[in-house]
C-alpha cells in the first residue's frame, strides 16, 4: 500500500557519515552517447528504481551535487526509499524545494500495478534485467514464486527463459514486451525517452509519477494508462503544466503533459 | 560483462528481425471529407512543364516570370482550363484554409523553392482565398526558418512549423496516429500534425527532385508522409529501413488523404545521390521542370525514372540495387555507396495497397509542356 511506500527521502548532513549498511545508488542521469555503436538509438538512463525494488527496506543514499539531488529525491519517493541525499550547497536548496513537494502528495490507499512477475534469483543477470525493464516501462512485480494471477511469470535458466538467451537481458526484455502486448500494459508514456513511470492503483483511483532524468524539461508527453478514469489532476513541483487532450473509454485513459520538468505525481479518477 | 556489453550482443532486433511486413495498427476518427479523394479527379495524369531558362545552375538564381509562367501552364494543362483562375478555382474557393507543404529537409541548399510558393500563394490569393488563411508549414522550424519564405509570399501568410521544439508531441493530434513497432522501439506511434486535422481545409503538396538514401526516391508520397507525422525517423535502423510499407500507410490516413487536393513537384533543382539532404553540392542538378497532378503515384513513378536515368549517366549503381557490399555509413559522400537498402518499391506498394494513384507507366498520361 502507498500509504506504506510513501516514505520521504532526507538530507544527509554535511560530513555525516551515512548508515552503517547504506546501499549507494548511481546518481540518476541521461547520458547520451551519440558517437557510441549500440544495438538501440535510445539514451542511457542511469535509474535506480529497480535496486530498490529489489531490496525492500534496504537502506540507500545518494550522492549527488546541484539539480541531481531533486530528481535523486523524486525517484527514491517514486519507489518508496527512505533515502538519504548527500549534496552540496546548491542541492541542498534544488532537493529542499522538491521535499517540499513531496510533503504536499497527499497519502492514498494504493498499490504498485505490474503486468508480470519476475521470480528473484539474486544473481546479476536478472538485476539487469529488471533495470532495462523499468527503462522500458515494463511494470513488474518481483516474486519468490510465479504469481498465477500473472500471465507471464518470468524465471530466467528455464526452458521459457533459458541461460544463454538471459545473457541477453535486452532480448529477454523485449521477448517480455511481445508476450504481454503493448495494448495489454497498464501504462505506456509517449514522446520522450527519458521519462519513466510508476503505476499505483485503488479501487477507483490511480496515481502515476514520471521522473524525467534528463536536466532539461521534455515538452509534450502523452500517457496512457489502463482503466477509465474521468480526472486527472497533475500535482508538480516546477515547471509543468495540466494535463490537456484527456480522453478516456471503457479499456483505457490518456492524456498529454505539455511541460514536464524533473518530477510529476498526475492522480486519475473516476468521478 | 557491463550492461552496454550486454546490449551489444545484437539484442533485440535479432528477435524482430524477420522480414514480415510490420503490422499497422490506424487511429482516425476522420473519414474522407470530400468526393473523389486522392487521387482523383486526374488519376494518371500528369503535367510536365519544362523550361532551360527558370534557372541559372551557375549560380542557382531562379527566374520568377519564368516560374510564373510555368506554372500557369502546367495547372491549365492538367486542368483544360483556358484561364488561370479557372484552373486554380477547380480546387480552391476563398472559404478555403489551404497549407502548403514545402519540403525543407535538404535547406538551404534545396528546398521548395521560394519563388514556386510565391506563385501558389498568388493564384491561391487571385481565386479568393485570404492571405491570413494559408499557412506554409514544414515540421521543424530551422529548416523552415533558414529558406525566407516571408520575403516572397503575401503579408498574412503563415509560415509555421509542426514541431516546435524538434521533439515535442504538442503540435500533433493525440487522436489520429499510425501505431507499428519497426524495431522494438519505447514510443511506437505517428501522430498527424493538429494543423492538418484541426485547421487546413485543404492541402497543396510541394516536394522536390531528389533522391533519398531510404526510400530511393523521395516525391509526393514521401513528403505527404514524413512530413505530416511525428517520429518517423525510427523507421531506419542500421540498412533496414520500412519506408517499403510505412509510406503509403502514412499519406493514406484521413484526413491528410482526403485534404492533399493537388501535387506541385518543384523540380527546378534536384539531387541525385546522397537525399534527402544536399551537404554535396556535386550531386546537385537542374532538371528545370515542375509535374503538377492530383496523383501523387504517377509523379513519383516519373520522378523514378528521371533519379534513376540521372544516376545511370553519372554511373551511380540503380536505385533497386539491394546488394548489402555497398552499404556505409557515410555513403552520402560517395555515390557508389548508399546507407540503406534502399526502398523504391514504396510508390508501387502505396498504388496496389492503398489505391494511391497509378503506377503503370503505361498508362500514365503525360502532358508536357515547354515555357
Amino acid at each position: 500500500m502507498l500509504a506504506a511506500a510513501l516514505l520521504l527521502p532526507s538530507l544527509l548532513p554535511g560530513g555525516a557519515a551515512p548508515p552503517a549498511g547504506a546501499v549507494e545508488l548511481k546518481a540518476p542521469r541521461v547520458e547520451y552517447r551519440v558517437n557510441e555503436a549500440s544495438a538501440t538509438r535510445s539514451p542511457w538512463i542511469d535509474s535506480n528504481g529497480w535496486r530498490i525494488l529489489r531490496a525492500p527496506g534496504q537502506k540507500f543514499v545518494y550522492k549527488v551535487n546541484g539539480q541531481s539531488a531533486a530528481l535523486a529525491g523524486a525517484e527514491a519517493f517514486t519507489y518508496g526509499a527512505g533515502a538519504l541525499i548527500s549534496t552540496d550547497g546548491p542541492g541542498e536548496i534544488a532537493f529542499g524545494r522538491m521535499l517540499e513537494f513531496l510533503k504536499s502528495v497527499p497519502a492514498e490507499d494504493l498499490t504498485p500495478v505490474a503486468d508480470f512477475g519476475v521470480i528473484e534469483d539474486g544473481t546479476d543477470v536478472t538485476g539487469e534485467l529488471l533495470n532495462l525493464l523499468t527503462r522500458m516501462n515494463l511494470l513488474y512485480r518481483i516474486e519468490k514464486n510465479p504469481d498465477r494471477g500473472f500471465a507471464v511469470n518470468v524465471r530466467l535458466g528455464t526452458p521459457s527463459y533459458p541461460a544463454d538467451e538471459a545473457k541477453n537481458p535486452s532480448f529477454v526484455a523485449h521477448k517480455i514486451r511481445s508476450q504481454i502486448g503493448d495494448d495489454n500494459r497498464s501504462l505506456r508514456i509517449y514522446g520522450s525517452e527519458v521519462v519513466i513511470g510508476r503505476l499505483l492503483k485503488g479501487d477507483h483511483q490511480a496515481r502515476v509519477f514520471l521522473v524525467n532524468y534528463a536536466n532539461q524539461p521534455v515538452l509534450g508527453l502523452r500517457v496512457r494508462v489502463r482503466g477509465n478514469y474521468s480526472k486527472a489532476e497533475l500535482r508538480a513541483g516546477v515547471t509543468a503544466e495540466q494535463p490537456t487532450d484527456f480522453a478516456h473509454d471503457e479499456t483505457a485513459t490518456e492524456f498529454s503533459i505539455p511541460q514536464l520538468g524533473a518530477f510529476a505525481v498526475i492522480d486519475l479518477s473516476r468521478n | 560483462m557491463d550492461r552496454r556489453a550486454f546490449l551489444q550482443l545484437a539484442a533485440a532486433p535479432a528477435l524482430l528481425a524477420d522480414d514480415a511486413p510490420p503490422s499497422y495498427k490506424v487511429v482516425s476518427s476522420y473519414s474522407a471529407v470530400k468526393s473523389p479523394e486522392m487521387p482523383a479527379p486526374y488519376r494518371g495524369v500528369v503535367a510536365r512543364v519544362h523550361s532551360d531558362a527558370v534557372i541559372d545552375a551557375a549560380n542557382e538564381r531562379i527566374d520568377q516570370a519564368v516560374v510564373d509562367r510555368m506554372l500557369s501552364s502546367g495547372i491549365k494543362a492538367l486542368t483544360g482550363a483556358k484561364a488561370d483562375k479557372d484552373a486554380w478555382a477547380a480546387f480552391f474557393s476563398p472559404g478555403d484554409v489551404v497549407g502548403i507543404k514545402v519540403n525543407c529537409s535538404g535547406a538551404p541548399a534545396i528546398r521548395a523553392s521560394p519563388e514556386v510558393i510565391k506563385a501558389i500563394t498568388q493564384n491561391l490569393v487571385g481565386v479568393g482565398v485570404k492571405a491570413e488563411n494559408i499557412y506554409i508549414y514544414e515540421r521543424f522550424l530551422d529548416q523552415l526558418t533558414s529558406v525566407h519564405y516571408e520575403r516572397f509570399v503575401p503579408q498574412g501568410v503563415h509560415i509555421v512549423a509542426v514541431e516546435t521544439p524538434r521533439g515535442s508531441l504538442m503540435g500533433y493530434d493525440p487522436k489520429t496516429y499510425v501505431e507499428v513497432s519497426f524495431f522494438g522501439e519505447d514510443d511506437t506511434r505517428s501522430n498527424m500534425a493538429r494543423l492538418v486535422t484541426e485547421r487546413l481545409t485543404k492541402i497543396i503538396n510541394v516536394p522536390n527532385v531528389k533522391e533519398h538514401q531510404a526510400s530511393g526516391v523521395t516525391g509526393c508520397l514521401k513528403n505527404l508522409a514524413y512530413g505530416d507525422f511525428s517520429n518517423v525517423a525510427r523507421s531506419h535502423m542500421r540498412t533496414k529501413t520500412n519506408t517499403l510499407s510505412f509510406i503509403g500507410t502514412l499519406a493514406a490516413v484521413e484526413p491528410l488523404r482526403s485534404k492533399c487536393m493537388l501535387n506541385i513537384m518543384d523540380g527546378i533543382c534536384g539531387v541525385w545521390h546522397g537525399g534527402p539532404f544536399s551537404e554535396e553540392k556535386r550531386y546537385r542538378f537542374y532538371p528545370k521542370l515542375m509535374m503538377l497532378g492530383t496523383d501523387p503515384v504517377a509523379i513519383d513513378r516519373l520522378l523514378l525514372d528521371l533519379i534513376e536515368d540521372k544516376r545511370k549517366a553519372e554511373g551511380a549503381p540503380s536505385l533497386w540495387d539491394r546488394s548489402t557490399d555497398k552499404l556505409d555509413p557515410r555513403a552520402h559522400l560517395d555515390f557508389h555507396k548508399n546507407t540503406f537498402i534502399r526502398e523504391p518499391g514504396h510508390i508501387e506498394y502505396a498504388a496496389t495497397k492503398f489505391g494511391l494513384g497509378e503506377y503503370d507507366r503505361n498508362r500514365i498520361k503525360l502532358h508536357s509542356v515547354e515555357v
